[in-house]
């Protein structure tokens, strides 16, 4: 099978690519980009989270999207979340409250929970607990994770 | 009682946070060198097998295929084990599990590597497959280990257990089991590994103790140990699970082999099948007690599948026997263990380790009791809780730290009250339970365990730690950074933790056991303390005064007329001079000759406590059977605070973890002799999962000999979460559920 020429939006910058079809976009952000901020956890099934990036303003799972489906789209990684370095409000919430510890499901859960916030301003603890319920976390149990998306939904309305 | 503490106490922001955030910490899957090969393991497809013949020939000629590799290539040791060597890193001529390793692939990619598995023929001559104690204990049972398929056994005994019994008004007998799960770490396990021109090697692991790691790797190449480098990734997450080597003996043969770089790294379904896992047990408890509730004696007959390899099973064993009776007082008890071998899935290390089955059994049990006496289970508890002075049945006196327990019944009153006043939802029932919990800090008495840290007061004024045992994700970097502040007087701030790599870092042994606080919070205050010292002998010369006159406070010398010098100053003084501060500290877990009872095996007794609670409130649905846990209360003695974050982060993390046990998680095999192998099939607690109020009730009973007075908490945080939610679905529904999980054919 040849190479496909996949052409995108990736973390605010146009890019054009020669690449297999076969390969997932999380393969692609790791092996072939080095952006290894998304990561693999469940084993390409999408069912853990880790990997998750914004594509077209939706969290999704990297594993699960061929790269050749983000042709002509946009994907943002938790590498490209902060704007000239500073901090996107959750990163803040989540270093700022603890939600982070071992930090292997940190860049999927940011990137949902502000997935969240693009769509919903204002959440309750449902709505949080649901946008996050796709991102495994074995160490902190959640519970500070759902207070650092509503730290950052304050400062993002008061911003407004 | 009043302290004036800068940092210890406070929330503090950890620092490895931010490059999390911002996806820039690198673990060691993250980590990038030149030229790296790809190592796919071919693992076995039998249970029980042995094996007649494996053929690589077809696999090693494959395009892109570097060298496949079997035990035969092996150029030392080819078996470990933490506490028995009966793993072979390669398997040669048996089978013990499905998914064990038999041979290795290194290639160009993954891709080529794990298109040349398929290559690889195997002639089995299969074995009936042995998947429980009981089975594997039969007299014509088939022997999975020449010496047998009983790892270890214990029978320990205090008092009389026969006159205890007789003089019991009521005896209870119950059979509880629990399930094996997994400790689900994020990070699968994985290793990288570069050869060097000098012959020597450098290894990236994911490890909860990379100088052991070090030790094995050197005797399975044959190398001597200073040709073994071990780095620390940025490790995500452990939970017991890596005190096991995580690849990294095979990533370092594959490197070794081909004189090259080689990753390696398990998917989940590996993971699942050949990394440790709890134990699952079955655990027959005899009751006596009087009718005023006190408990007189107790049996308890225990069966742990191990596995087919013993891994930490012979330590798990003995702790879960030495915490069958919970926090309770028992003067007659006898409690006999068996850690079985079988061709299940192994057994290891876990978070716990013992503790939350031989829990699940006690606190249903004290349940039950009260249940059969009329009486209220708190009160049950109260009648029979340890207090300081007590012996447990090991005969180890429990000190000032039970004077938690009390505290923690008196908040289960409280919080019943509250629970049991919520309005239940149309069609459910709820229901309230609790649990106390007993977990031991340490790794017993006779294990080996000092661990060493250091210090160097560097010429910016900043302190760098090297510490020698690995940050796991709980944070343990940030507790010895915020101690070493507070005895240097100095900010937090100004304290950076370095990589930990066995070239530069001293020996701080296994991250594990509910200790890190405890042990490393003492051995970096050895270690400050020293660097003052050494702080104010250099100060005698810049200042012309005497020692007498001289002492250090928060970050200045000070003389007999209060004039002032900066550490600072003096660091910088000393680096124009080529001097620099730098000082190891050691601690060790103390195991006083006089109150360490000598009669027990390795690793026994245990002589710390840390003790918790946890009250939970669940809602069932009838008709679905479903349990939802609404509320629930975490009470836990950690002695002094040292990150108020962080301990409420491991309550959290471990209330899940206990949720996840109680009602979600199991790895059985299935109807088509498959083990369950992936999340698809393995609940792991969501954030939906979670009780929609969690409270967190701190208390801080210190521990004398502590760090500021602190404890660990790490393991007892998730101990009572399973017994407290099984004892609210009975007290919900009226059923009494006597293994884990509870699901919802259980309940309807």
């Amino acid at each position: 099978m040849g190479n496909i020429q996949v052409q995108f939006i990736l973390n605010n910058e146009k890019i054009s690519v020669k690449v297999s079809p076969g390969l997932t976009l999380l393969e692609f952000l790791r092996t072939e980009m080095g952006l290894t901020g998304a990561k693999d956890s469940c084993g390409g099934e999408g069912e853990c989270g880790a990997c998750t990036v914004i594509l077209n303003g939706e969290a999704v799972n990297s594993c699960l999207v061929l790269i050749g489906q983000v042709d002509g789209h946009s994907v943002t990684t938790i590498e490209g979340l902060s704007v000239r370095g500073e901090l996107h409000p959750v990163q803040k919430a989540f270093i700022e409250v603890g939600a982070i510890q071992c930090g292997f499901c940190t860049p999927g859960a940011v990137l949902a929970s502000k997935a969240l916030l693009d769509h919903v301003p204002d959440p309750d603890d449902d709505d949080i607990r649901e946008a996050l319920s796709g991102n495994m976390c074995r160490c902190t149990g959640y519970t500070k994770m759902v207070e650092a998306v509503h730290i950052a939904a304050r400062e993002l309305n008061n911003g407004k | 009682m009043v302290n004036n503490f800068q940092t210890v106490g406070k929330r503090v922001i950890r620092k490895d946070a931010m490059d999390k955030a911002i996806g820039k910490a690198l673990y060691t899957a993250d980590i990038k060198l030149e030229n790296t090969l790809w190592a796919s393991v071919f693992r076995s497809t039998c249970h029980a097998a042995e094996i007649i013949n494996l053929d690589t020939s077809e696999a090693e000629k494959y395009p892109g295929v570097v060298k496949v590799v079997t035990a035969k290539d092996i150029p030392g040791k080819k078996s470990f084990g933490a506490l028995v060597s009966d793993q072979p890193a390669l398997a040669e001529d048996e089978v013990r599990h499905y998914g064990e390793p038999m041979a290795m692939v290194i290639a160009r990619s993954q891709t080529t590597a794990e298109e040349a598995l398929r290559l690889i023929k195997v002639d089995y001559l299969p074995l009936d497959p042995i998947f429980t104690p009981k089975e594997a204990l039969t007299p014509d049972a088939r022997q999975i280990h020449p010496g047998g398929n009983l790892l270890t056994k214990y029978d320990v005994e205090n008092g009389n257990l026969v006159e205890g019994f007789s003089h019991s008004e009521i005896i209870l007998e119950e059979t509880f089991s629990v399930q094996r799960i997994s400790p689900g770490y994020m990070e699968p396990e994985n290793s990288l590994a570069r050869w060097n021109a000098d012959d020597s090697i450098m290894v990236w692991v994911s490890s909860q103790q990379p100088f052991h790691d070090q030790e094995i790797i050197a005797s399975v190449l044959s190398l001597p140990l200073d040709r073994v480098q071990i780095i620390s990734g940025v490790i995500g997450g452990a939970f017991g699970g890596k005190e096991d080597p995580s690849l990294c003996i095979l990533a370092a043969l594959a490197s070794y082999l081909v004189k090259g770089t080689v990753r390696i790294c398990n998917e989940r379904k590996d993971s699942f099948l050949a990394h440790p896992k709890r134990h699952p047990a079955e655990l027959s408890l005899k009751l006596g007690a009087n009718k005023d509730g006190s408990i007189v004696a107790l049996d308890a007959q225990v069966f742990m599948d191990t596995g087919a390899y013993a891994s930490y099973g012979p330590a798990v064993g003995g702790l879960l026997t030495e915490t069958v009776g919970g926090s309770y007082r028992i003067p007659n008890m006898r409690v006999q263990t068996s850690v079985v071998y079988t061709n299940s899935p192994l057994s290891g290390a876990m978070r716990g380790f013992g503790a939350p089955q031989s829990h699940f059994a006690i606190e249903c049990m004290m349940d039950i009791l009260a249940e059969k006496l009329g009486m209220d289970a708190i009160v049950i508890r109260q009648k029979n809780i340890l207090h300081p002075g007590d012996q447990v049945f090991t005969r180890v006196v429990v000190n000032e730290t039970a004077n938690s327990l009390p505290r923690i019944l008196t908040k289960f009153e409280e919080v019943y009250q509250r629970y049991s006043a919520l309005p239940t939802k149309p069609g459910r029932l709820s229901g309230v339970g609790f649990a106390c919990a007993a977990q031991t800090m340490g790794l017993g008495a006779k294990v080996p365990d000092s661990s060493t840290h250091r210090l160097t007061w560097l010429p910016d004024g900043t302190v760098r730690l090297h510490l020698g045992a690995p940050e796991l994700g709980q944070g343990l970097a940030t507790i010895a950074e915020q101690v070493i502040a507070e005895k240097l007087g100095i900010p937090y701030s100004l304290i950076t933790t370095a990589e930990l790599d066995t070239k530069t870092t001293p020996d701080g042994n296994v991250t594990c056991a509910s200790r890190m606080t405890y042990l490393v919070g003492n051995a970096v205050s050895l270690a400050a303390d020293n660097l003052i010292e050494q702080m104010l002998d250099h100060a005698i010369e810049l200042t012309g005064k005497s020692r007498q006159d001289l002492r250090y406070e928060s970050g200045y010398i000070i003389d007999n007329h209060d004039q002032h010098i900066s550490a600072r100053e003096v660091i910088a003084h000393l680096a124009e001079r080529d001097i620099t501060l730098q000082a190891d500290g050691t601690a060790s877990f103390p195991y006083p000759p006089e109150s360490t009872p000598q009669h027990l095996p390795i690793g026994m007794p245990h002589v710390m406590f840390v003790f918790g609670g946890q009250i939970a409130r669940v809602e069932v649905d009838p008709e679905l059977g479903t349990v939802e846990v609404t509320h629930l209360t975490a009470i836990h003695d950690v002695g002094q605070v040292i990150n108020r974050t962080g301990v409420e982060g491991q309550i959290e993390g471990g209330v899940a973890m206990g949720l996840g046990y109680a009602l979600l998680e199991e790895m059985p095999i299935k109807p088509n002799g498959q083990w369950v192998n992936s999340f698809t099939e393995y609940l792991l607690p969501t954030a939906k999962d979670m009780p929609e109020s969690l409270d967190i009730l701190i208390l801080e009973v210190p521990e004398k000999s502590g760090p500021f007075g602190a404890k660990g908490l790490a393991e007892i945080c998730l101990v009572p979460t399973g017994p407290a939610i099984a004892n609210a679905v009975c007290n919900a529904t009226g059923k009494r559920i006597k293994h884990l999980p509870i699901k919802p054919e259980d309940l309807l």
